[in-house]
């Protein structure tokens, strides 16, 4: 029985897939890539980070013309794995990261880590974008945003969170400049805590990525999206917060994308060239969609983003992380 | 009612019939759970495809199974070599243990296999019938609450240390600031992490467990020939003990049935675990027991309460998945993601919109222990051999076993150098005569205790008073406050009636 | 043998080092990292202050000494405990250039030729080779854990991949 395991049946399904599906011609042009490629994921083994990156890099293999192998290295909010990543594995484009850009580059931010720097690596694929909503649980006395504005002015609401440095948690204290209402974030440790809290009432509500909520089902209900709505009735048709409020807020994302050291972009133009077009090939392929919903993701949510996208995305992670620091490290 | 009684007894005997299903998954789920560092929730990940291609009764049977089987896997290698396998069966050898040491290492498990179907088949029945109103449990437990829950398993430390206290209090406060390691909470500030990123989450407890459990143990017992101490007489396998050790617990029958509820309890509290509610539910054994002195040193009743409680807890877990749409544990979340894939909702509507689903759950676990319980005891006379090896043979045995059972939850060499230090730690504290159950107990329980005085004190704005604040917490503090004290008036009593019959 | 005192502040001094230690990295941080950690090891470095307060007492009047017989005599050399102790350590340290399987099997076998004090050598030849090779099925092949890869690693791949 134990020979079935996971691995095992993707490695065969890979080699089943590269006989069958013959490799575009661009892959062995350049005589890359001529070995699997490394896949640090920094977060636990059967996680969200996980299936989309199975999903993501059964298609994927099939443009490249190589197989992925995923390590995972959780710990530390995601920091252990950058640090592999930037400290141990070869700057040779046999190498990647698999990294949530907003959570992860928030942390960075917050920690200022000496041991590697977000110049030396930089986002080029991103896969999803999954935004951050604001959820009451079913029976919570609050019901509505009016509910919860007006509460928040007679009393400091308790929000429960993931961690405090979050992007949910930024729109949330976005929320509350705007609104004027009194914010408190909990951060209870984890998607499953945090509906948790609503739910039981530990908090008054929590702010969440949405992905999480929509699992959750109708034990929550959830009333504004911090960013676009994209599942309408997964999300009880929840509005966006600039929509509701006026605000310009960047999308609060968690948002998973591949990433590269910067040395090996530079030193290898023509793999990194490589590696950029058959990620985008992956995106035309219908396949992907298939993949994605087969391992019970949500498809909407997949949305293609290049260099560019994933710099400008970043760069607003970075500022608001800076402009939030005070509060969200207590220092 | 007459329908969902109509329905029950169809899903049962449907669950039946999964028998091809559930007896290898009994054995799967025993080896799993006998290999440290391995879990129900990361056999299934590791079976992902296995379980995906099932279809959704089917896996429903292999993950239930696989969980009950895993729980109580987990106690065989705790009785037998002291070896805790996982947080929840870290109470286990405190009693399991020295019993195997007496040569009853066969009763030893019988009791703990007794105790365990029994405690989780009743908590799966009482869980099926007062579902709703149990899921209500966690809407009262909130973090308050939870401090003084958490304070019940960490005064076992007092205790524990009763012979010596300050010894055992150096021991068990050494444990929480251990348990201190990591980062905040709240903001995230690492702490006292010596600059290892690995220890920015905490102390990973399997490393911590096997090493000052088992490590240090393998060291001590190379002294003797076999575990089991000289003067237990040499035996060859005979029923007759299996069948002590189902008697044993039997004639404990209400022990196994109120220890067992405490863990039901704490399982339904979403994020609360079997460590907790085993630790706690010794504690409540210990303290109103009439025998306090004998725990731990091979006391059946120390055994029956962790066991039951720790199964106790398999059949709270499940409680909140179905009924609110929220995994009380790992291996609860793990079931969401299998179960979600397969198109089941979870939430409040999950029995108006599939009701055979969230019985079928409860009923596998039932047909699970019903099963468990035939397959399994038969085998303890063969299990128990393992204390007559000899220790030349055993105790590198298993030092290679533990250490990388410390290695296999998280995967880096670095906690197989840790389970080292805790075994050096262990080996100092046991030969200079310090409790390392103490500092396991701070190291298990500390960071939960401060998690949720933090989460309190962030949500009151720093105001210590929060923890006096609600109804229930203050009957839980008055509750705290007798168990604490009872032992001592007990203690008092005996001594004066000790005195009094010689002046007669 | 008077009480052996140094053995048993042992443990009370490493939890004064590290109770130092760890207040000296929260010294600056929020409250929300110092509240529990201060109580915590203000208790312990208080329990810990009592009781070198007794040992002193205790070695004013006679009663113990500093020595650490407790903790290490000749019977760990006879027992084989030292020797347990090193092959445990190289076990730790030979994992990496090794390999799982190998290094299992090195430290197998020697340390259970010590503990047997060189008896029975082929029988413990075999029963750590068996062992180990268990131990590669179960960690590498079936369950594929993350555990270094060594010669025999390596070798056994190839073989089952061209079998």
């Amino acid at each position: 029985m134990t020979r079935l395991d996971r691995r095992a049946f993707l490695r065969t399904t890979a080699a089943a897939g590269a006989v069958t599906l013959a490799a575009p011609g661009i892959a062995r042009a350049a005589g890359y890539p001529e070995r699997n490629i490394n896949v640090i994921i920094p977060t636990r083994e059967g996680g969200g980070a996980d299936r989309n990156f199975r999903a993501f890099a059964e298609v994927w293999k099939t443009k490249l013309g190589t197989d992925f192998e995923p390590g995972f290295f959780p710990g530390a909010s995601g920091r252990v794995g950058y640090e592999v990543y930037m400290g141990k594995n070869e700057p040779d484009a046999y190498s990647l990261i698999f990294g949530n850009m907003g959570p992860e580059v928030l942390n960075w931010a917050m920690q200022a880590p000496e041991s590697f720097s977000v110049e030396d690596y930089f986002y080029f694929g991103r896969v999803d974008v999954d935004p951050g909503c604001l959820f009451v649980g079913a029976e919570s006395k609050l019901q509505t945003m009016d509910d919860i504005v007006a509460a928040g002015k007679e009393r400091v609401l308790n929000v429960g969170t993931s961690r405090m440095a979050h992007p949910a948690s930024i729109g949330l204290l976005a929320l509350g400049e705007v609104t004027g209402a009194q914010f408190n974030l909990i951060p209870l440790s984890g998607g499953k805590n945090t509906v948790a809290g609503a739910v039981t009432g530990e908090v008054d509500f929590s702010v969440l990525t949405s992905g999480t909520v929509i699992a959750a089902g109708d034990a929550v209900k959830t009333l504004l999206v911090f960013g676009e709505n994209r599942v309408g009735d997964g999300l009880d048709n929840a509005p966006s917060m600039n929509e509701v409020y006026g605000t310009d807020l960047p999308e609060m994302l968690s948002s998973r994308a591949f990433a590269i050291h910067k040395k090996a972009a530079d030193d290898y133009p023509d793999r990194f060239q490589i590696l950029q077009d058959s990620f985008k090939a992956t995106f035309e392929d219908p396949a992907l969609l298939d993949a994605y919903v087969e391992l019970g993701g949500t498809p909407e949510y997949l949305s293609y983003g290049g260099v560019e996208e994933c710099a400008a995305f970043m760069q607003a992670m970075l500022e608001l992380g800076a402009k939030y620091k005070p509060l969200l490290t207590g220092a | 009612m007459g329908e969902t009684a109509s329905l029950l007894v169809e899903v049962f005997f449907h669950t039946i019939g999964f028998w091809w299903v559930i007896i290898p998954t009994i054995f799967l789920g025993l080896i799993v759970g006998g290999i440290p560092g391995f879990s129900a929730a990361n056999t299934i990940i590791i079976l992902m495809p296995l379980t995906l291609a099932m279809d959704v009764e089917t896996g429903i049977v292999f993950m239930v199974t696989l969980y009950c089987a895993a729980r109580m896997g987990a106690g065989i290698p705790a009785i037998l070599v002291n070896i805790p396998g996982t947080a929840g069966a870290a109470a286990t050898p405190l009693d399991g243990y020295p019993m195997a040491k007496a040569g009853k290492g066969q009763q030893a498990l019988s009791i703990s296999f007794v105790a365990s179907c029994i405690g989780g088949l009743l908590t799966t029945l009482i869980a099926l019938a007062t579902m709703p109103l149990l899921a209500r449990v966690g809407f009262y437990m909130h973090s308050v609450e939870m401090i003084v829950v958490m304070l019940f398993g960490i005064s076992l430390i007092a205790s524990i240390a009763a012979q010596d206290m300050v010894k055992g209090l150096i021991a068990g406060f050494l444990g929480l600031m251990i348990g201190s390691i990591g980062t905040d909470v709240v903001y995230a500030t690492p702490r006292g992490t010596m600059g290892f990123l690995e220890l920015y989450d905490g102390v990973p407890l399997i490393p911590a467990l096997v090493g000052l459990f088992a490590v240090s143990e393998a060291f001590l017992i190379i002294e003797k020939r076999v575990i089991i101490s000289e003067d237990a007489e040499p035996k060859s396998p005979n029923w007759h003990d299996t069948f002590e050790g189902v008697q044993i617990a039997l004639s404990r029958w209400w022990h196994i049935v109120w220890t067992s509820l405490i863990g039901l309890v704490i399982g339904v509290i979403p994020g609360a675990g079997a460590s907790i509610a085993s630790f706690v539910a010794y504690q409540q054994s210990r303290t109103y027991s009439k025998t306090p002195e004998k725990y731990g040193t091979g006391h059946p009743e120390g055994l029956i309460a962790p066991e039951s409680a720790n199964n106790g807890v398999t059949s709270g877990t499940l409680v909140p998945l179905l009924v609110l749409g929220i995994p009380g544990g790992a291996t609860a979340a793990i079931m969401l993601v299998v179960m979600q894939f397969h198109g089941v909702g979870f939430g409040p509507s999950l029995f108006q919109r599939q009701p055979e689903v969230g019985y079928g759950m409860f009923m596998a676990m039932a047909v699970a222990y019903l099963f468990m319980f035939f397959t399994i005891l038969p085998l303890s006379r063969y299990m128990s051999h393992v204390t007559t090896v000899p220790t030349i043979y055993l105790a590198p045995l298993i030092i290679s076993f533990t250490l990388v059972g410390g290695f296999v939850p998280r995967e880096y060499m670095f906690d197989m150098y840790l389970a080292l230090a805790f075994g050096v730690l262990g080996y100092i504290a046991r030969r200079t005569g310090y409790h390392v159950a103490a500092i396991l107990i701070g190291v298990i329980l500390g960071p939960l205790l401060e998690r949720y005085f933090l989460l309190a004190l962030k949500k009151s704005g720093g105001d210590i008073t929060v923890l006096f604040s609600s109804t229930l917490g203050n009957i839980l503090w008055i509750a705290l406050a007798i168990s604490l004290l009872l032992p001592v008036w007990f203690e008092r009593r005996r001594k004066r009636q000790a005195t009094e019959v010689p002046a007669e | 043998m008077k009480r052996q005192l140094g053995g048993e502040l042992v443990i009370p001094i490493l939890a004064i080092v590290f109770t130092l230690y760890y207040f000296s990295t929260i010294w600056n941080s929020p409250w929300t990292a110092q509240v529990s950690a201060f109580m915590v090891g203000g208790i312990l470095l208080l329990v810990c202050g009592i009781f070198i307060l007794r040992c002193i007492v205790w070695l004013g009047r006679g009663e113990g000494s500093l020595g650490v017989g407790n903790l290490f005599s000749m019977d760990d050399i006879r027992t084989g405990r030292i020797g347990l102790l090193a092959t445990t350590v190289g076990f730790c340290f030979l994992i990496e250039p090794l390999g799982f399987t190998l290094a299992t099997f090195l430290f197998l076998f020697a340390s259970m030729v010590i503990l047997a004090k060189g008896r029975r050598v082929p029988f413990i030849l075999v029963l750590s080779a068996l062992i180990a090779f268990a131990g590669w099925a179960v960690f590498i092949w079936a369950f594929d854990t993350r555990f270094p890869k060594g010669w025999f690693e390596v070798t056994m791949k190839a073989l089952l991949s061209n079998g």
